[in-house]
């Protein structure tokens, strides 16, 4: 799809353009993570330059640093030449910087017009005049070919459109340079190509423009330089026509081996886990997940990769039935648990380490007794005749805490008072000691220290090695690789592929972007 | 009917005595909701307004000064609420309930202190019936719309004016903004925080106005907890007009009909206790989604934090 | 089990007597802060209508607790606000807001007015069957707006507040139709004396038994929330309602529960007021018992222990208040506007983040305050 644009695309940058942007050495560190380390981009007048990396990799934080939104720990932004102080947006917008972000700001219930002169509002008198906002906003529109009716309220648009109110509202601001972070995540294929034209006519105008992506394959078309950034730091900027997908799959996702674990062989059995033919709606009506068939084994472990935001949660919720699907089955040890809510699918030996630890694996706020009884507290020796029976939970827990390492041990504990790392590994406790059968894990090891993950990992293997069937999801290529037997890599809510953990970067890459090595439907 | 009923003309000028205060409570209180502040504090407002009214009168022996007096009371515990709510994030509705409280304990203590004697404030010079000439001359409905207080004159001429505030102006824009994506407003360069106490303040301004009304123009007297329920009653006219100016007018004009037919009505046709209870099960239906649901300003009842 | 402990299990127990300690105290200094500017804010209003503040708490502390006949007032005033104080902190409990303490208490109220007199034949027995058909109508009245958040997402502090008023009117109709009585005073027919909660006695005035229900009721309370499998859930789902919810919890039955269970609180603190103090319902009767029930759970940090230790506080500058008008002409309801700022400043936690920094907030507050943004 993409390749058909780069003869189509209007005259833009040269070798020879003005720079219009500069950052220069930006570092950034939330806690000991460092987000942006070191980081210089440049971007000519009229360019399109795409940012690319993974997820966490770093693109969004230095965009926001740029907008206002973070200040840098050090570095420098240069504008047209002169250094900028970028303090808030209002700073940014002054220097001509507008941003669409990927969670739009917008105003359901007012119309497009109102949305876009918000702020900065034409008056006549007293009182708003909406004919000129509605005026300068069709003017705007029909000048880039954003086709949207001024006077529709936001809430009865396309995501497509709204996208092109935001564009509007950076432009409505005299932006000279537009970021755009992950603009097509949202939109469909048409929509994207829409975007993409726009683009164009914009920067025919003079505009010049950052693209933050993580699908390589739409770079190639529209941008001009390509710069990659992975784990924090600028990998290297290369021209759009000069490279292909591949080279970038490899620069996008390949790293150093840091964590390798030792994982030998284990003995197979039968299908634990099953779905077939899986329809599950997100929270917002769209398909997360469109059509999964999946199995995992006794003793295996079913890796599931993919960009955030393709469907992994969801599909995570409807197999451990906290989220009902829509189409399909899920089958349990041979039996058929789709209409089975989360707690009957406990009963039956199922766990669930959630992704969000923090507000759907713990009650932050409950001892971590109570956490570890979360599930089990209205079972013996827990629980007789609707009564509970603390001291019975805090001796489990007491024994659970020190099984899993976890730091303090104490049962009183509050869980939102320890770590990361530690309470994911009290989730575990929790679901592991029950001896489940089937074990789902949703990015066990997201925001968890070097030392926990280690140990985490080292728990999962032990209970593959018994015999029992889990499934990872998770980000970090890394991890999936080096746990598991089989890797799935999961697209727009579909399977685009199935590999062995010895697959390569590119592979893994060009499937994380949806762009398949054999042509998968 | 009209023996039932009384004269139409009479039912209509009692329907509009009803309403003028839930009318103008009920767009103070879309103000500050609409700007994202829970305010279930129009109650005291009211009260604490209709007190400081008459004892401004009492003082001045001027019922415009009894007025101002009324206004910056109002005014000055809604800021109360304001520093509340939005610059100690305290919770909205526990706020609300302390206005409430601190207005019903503050009005009959002062009523002691001031005045020397609990229950009733002597009589003021209050805003009597002030009958506009020709218009209060037509048949039937002149004496009944046009022959009443200058508060209500006030309040017919509030209620296209907080339209076109609400809808046509700048400021109108952003404090519905601020109520729905205050993160929007944010990054569009203005105060949230700012809205905000605006949009509170106007509440306490025009629930101060009902207030009076009802200490001055009703009647001509403070007495203990006069409001008796009113600025709920209020609160929901907003909620079943759907917090628009026109709506909420419309809902404190019927629930005022309401309250005006248990006077006039004989007592063995409906119990005045269930009229009494029609405005409470209207807007409950309402909530429950009947009639189309009713969203309130998205953002309302937390406190914006940036991030 | 006489293993030796490792230092690091050690040091988990030592720090865990701490942070009992601190938990207990902790909690407290906040309220104890709030009572306190609150009682310096009412000094400062007693002077400027020119009178001695401090003769003026003199006379209040006596009022509440220098003798026996205050100490009864106290009772007295606390008790119902213990009912309404259990009402509003259960369902806190489960992240809900119950301002429709009112309505449900009046609910309460009629019911015993009405069943005190049918059956008042049955004697002491008939205090049982009447309080228990108390707790009946009060959950009933409580589970509706219950029902609405569960099933339509209508927000319970409208439609409690909404159900106060309609509760209200619902009862005072009973009161002035069908139950009317012949005699002066408007209201149901006086309850036969045998068949009421009988007065302590001991010179505390009309103080009665009804307290001690209302300190069993506190006592159902703690076990309910910490020792039962629902009191389990309503925390969990009150705490977070995600992690509930993917336990498998029901979000829409706890929220059910939490408040029909908080209108059983507030409806059988209607009865026992009507069978321990008035015998009858007048019109008009008590009032504000339920908002205030609101300053009592907050102060109490929503918890049984705390909510009975904030009625005895309410309960007594209520009385001391009365005292403090005979004795110093200070008007009595100066207590009202105390307890109006206590409640303000209660809330205000940020307050104290501003002066003492964000851990002292994180104690102060009730770790519910996030969760009630919950729509």
């Amino acid at each position: 799809m993409a390749e058909g644009r780069t003869g189509e695309r209007k005259a833009g940058a040269t070798r020879e353009a003005p720079v219009v942007l500069e950052m220069r050495n930006v570092t950034k560190a939330f806690g000991s993570v460092r987000a942006n380390d070191d980081v210089s981009i440049t971007l000519r007048r009229g360019e399109i330059l795409g940012l690319l990396g993974e997820n966490g990799a770093g693109k969004s934080t230095l965009m926001k640093i740029l907008y206002g939104l973070y200040s840098p720990d050090s570095g420098s932004v240069f504008v047209d030449g002169e250094e900028a102080r970028i303090r808030d947006p209002k700073d940014a917008v002054s220097h001509g910087i507008g941003m669409v972000h990927q969670h739009f700001t917008l105003i359901p219930p007012l119309t497009v017009a109102e949305n876009i002169v918000l702020g900065a509002e034409p008056r006549k008198g007293t009182s708003l005049d909406l004919a000129r906002a509605i005026e300068d906003t069709e003017e705007l529109s029909e000048r880039y070919g954003l086709r949207v009716d001024p006077r529709a309220r936001v809430t009865d648009l396309s995501v497509g459109q709204q996208q092109r109110v935001e564009i509007l509202k950076a432009l409505y601001r005299d932006a000279r340079i537009l970021i755009l972070d992950e603009p097509t995540a949202v939109l469909t294929p048409q929509e994207t190509e829409d975007l993409f034209s726009v683009l164009g006519e914009l920067v025919a105008d003079g505009l010049s423009i950052i693209l933050i992506t993580h699908k390589l394959g739409e770079l190639i078309g529209v941008a001009d330089r390509i710069t990659i950034i992975r784990d924090g730091k600028v990998v290297d900027t290369v021209d759009a026509s000069g490279t292909d997908e591949g080279e970038l799959a490899r620069l996008m996702v390949g790293r150093d081996v840091l964590l390798r674990v030792e994982k030998g062989a284990s003995e197979v059995g039968g299908t634990r886990l099953s779905a077939e033919s899986l329809v599950v709606r997100s929270a917002t009506g769209s398909k997360a997940v469109d059509g999964v068939s999946l199995e995992v084994r006794a003793g295996e472990i079913l890796g599931v990769a993919g960009v955030d935001g393709n469907g992994q949660t969801e599909l995570a919720e409807a197999l451990a039935g906290v989220r009902p699907a829509e189409e399909g089955r899920v089958g349990l040890d041979g039996q058929d648990v789709t209409k089975l809510g989360a707690e009957a699918r406990q009963h039956l030996g199922l766990a669930y380490v959630p992704e969000d630890r923090g507000t759907k694996g713990l009650v932050q706020d409950f001892a971590l007794y109570e956490n570890n009884a979360l599930k089990t507290y209205d079972e013996p020796p827990f629980s007789r005749w609707g009564w509970i029976f603390p001291r019975a939970m805090r001796r489990a827990a007491a024994t659970a805490l020190r099984d899993y390492d976890v730091r303090p041990p104490d049962p009183e504990a509050r869980a939102g008072s320890l770590s990361g790392g530690n309470q994911q590994k009290a989730i575990l406790a929790r679901e592991l000691t029950g001896d489940p059968g089937v074990i789902i894990a949703a990015q066990p090891t997201r925001g968890v220290d070097v030392g926990a993950i280690e140990f985490i990992h080292g728990r999962l293997l032990e209970q593959r090695d018994q015999g029992k069937a889990i499934l990872l999801i998770s980000l970090e290529l890394e991890e999936v690789r080096s746990l598991s037997d089989r890797i799935i890599v999961l697209y727009a809510g579909r399977i685009v592929g199935e590999v062995g953990p010895e697959a390569t970067d590119e592979e893994l890459g060009l499937l994380m972007a949806g762009r398949g090595t054999e042509q998968t439907a | 009917m009209g023996e039932i009923f009384g004269a139409p003309g009479e039912l209509l000028a009692s329907t509009i005595r009803f309403a003028t205060p839930l009318v103008l409570a009920a767009l103070g209180g879309m103000f500050s909701e609409r700007s994202g502040v829970v305010n279930i504090g129009l109650e005291g407002l009211m009260l604490i307004s209709a007190f400081a009214g008459v004892v401004g009168a009492s003082l001045s022996g001027n019922a415009f000064v009894g007025l101002g007096f009324a206004l910056a009371a109002g005014l000055a515990f809604a800021l109360i609420h304001a520093l509340m709510c939005v610059t100690f994030e305290a919770d909205q509705i526990i706020s609300g309930t302390a206005i409430n409280l601190l207005a019903l304990g503050g009005t009959a203590f002062l009523l002691v202190i001031i005045f020397g004697t609990g229950g009733t404030s002597p009589r003021v010079e209050g805003f009597e019936e002030l009958p506009i000439p020709l218009l209060s001359d037509i048949p039937v409905i002149g004496p009944a719309l046009f022959s009443q207080s200058l508060l209500v004159y006030l309040m017919y001429l509030l209620v296209p004016t907080t339209y076109f505030v609400l809808f046509r102006t700048p400021f109108g824009l952003r404090l519905r903004a601020t109520g729905e994506v205050p993160e929007a407003v944010d990054t569009a360069g203005v105060s949230v925080t700012r809205m905000r106490y605006y949009g509170v303040a106007l509440s306490g301004v025009l629930a101060g106005l009902g207030g009076v009304y009802l200490s001055m123009g009703l009647l001509s007297a403070f007495t203990e907890n006069m409001t008796g329920g009113r600025g709920f009653i209020a609160l929901a006219a907003l909620i079943f007009g759907r917090w628009n100016p026109i709506g909420a007018a419309g809902a404190a004009l019927l629930f005022g009909f309401a309250q005006a037919v248990t006077i006039q009505a004989p007592q063995d046709l409906i119990p005045q206790e269930f009229l009494q209870m029609l405005p409470y099960i209207l807007t409950i239906i309402v909530l429950a989604g009947f009639g189309g649901r009713a969203i309130a300003p998205a953002a309302i009842g937390k406190p914006y934090r940036k991030e | 089990m006489s293993e030796d402990r490792t230092p690091e299990e050690r040091r988990a127990r030592g720090s865990a007597l701490r942070r009992i300690l601190v938990n207990a105290g902790g909690p407290l200094v906040f309220p104890l802060f709030a009572i306190l500017i609150s009682f310096l804010i009412g000094a400062v209003i007693v002077l400027a209508t020119g009178h001695n503040p401090l003769a003026a708490y003199v006379a209040l502390l006596q009022g509440a607790v220098g003798s026996p006949e205050a100490i009864g007032r106290t009772l007295l005033g606390a008790t119902p606000l213990i009912f309404t104080g259990l009402a509003v902190a259960v369902a806190f409990r489960a992240g809900l807001f119950n301002i429709g303490g009112e309505g449900q208490l009046f609910i309460g109220a009629i019911t015993a007015a009405w069943l005190g007199v049918s059956l008042g034949f049955l004697g002491p027995l008939s205090v049982v069957l009447v309080l228990l058909a108390c707790v009946f109508t009060g959950f009933l009245w409580g589970a509706i707006p219950g029902f609405l958040k569960a099933r339509f997402g209508a927000h319970e502090v409208i439609t409690t507040i909404m159900l106060n008023y309609i509760g209200i009117n619902l009862a005072y109709y009973f009161a002035l139709k069908p139950l009317r009585t012949e005699g002066l005073v408007p209201g149901t027919d006086t309850i036969d004396i045998a068949a009421r909660i009988p007065f302590i006695g001991l010179g505390l005035g009309r103080a009665n038994y009804g307290l001690i229900i209302a300190l069993l009721a506190a006592v159902v309370a703690y076990l309910l929330l910490w020792r039962t499998r629902r009191g389990f859930q309503i925390r969990a789902v009150g705490l977070s309602p995600g992690a509930a919810h993917y336990a498998g919890m029901s979000i829409g039955v706890n929220t059910v529960l939490a408040l029909a269970i908080g209108g059983a609180f507030a409806a059988l603190g209607g009865g026992v007021e009507v069978l321990g103090v008035y015998g009858k319902m007048t019109v008009p009767f008590v009032t504000n018992l339920g908002y205030n029930g609101i300053g009592v759970a907050l102060l109490g940090r929503n918890h049984p222990v705390g909510v009975v230790l904030g009625a005895l506080l309410f309960g007594g500058l209520y009385s001391g208040a009365q005292e403090m008008q005979f004795a110093t002409d200070v008007p009595l309801q100066l207590a009202n506007v105390l307890l109006a700022v206590i409640l303000l400043l209660v809330t205000a936690t940020k307050l104290v983040e501003l002066v003492l920094g964000k851990r002292a907030r994180a104690l102060a507050g009730t770790h519910l305050d996030e969760g009630l943004g919950r729509q």
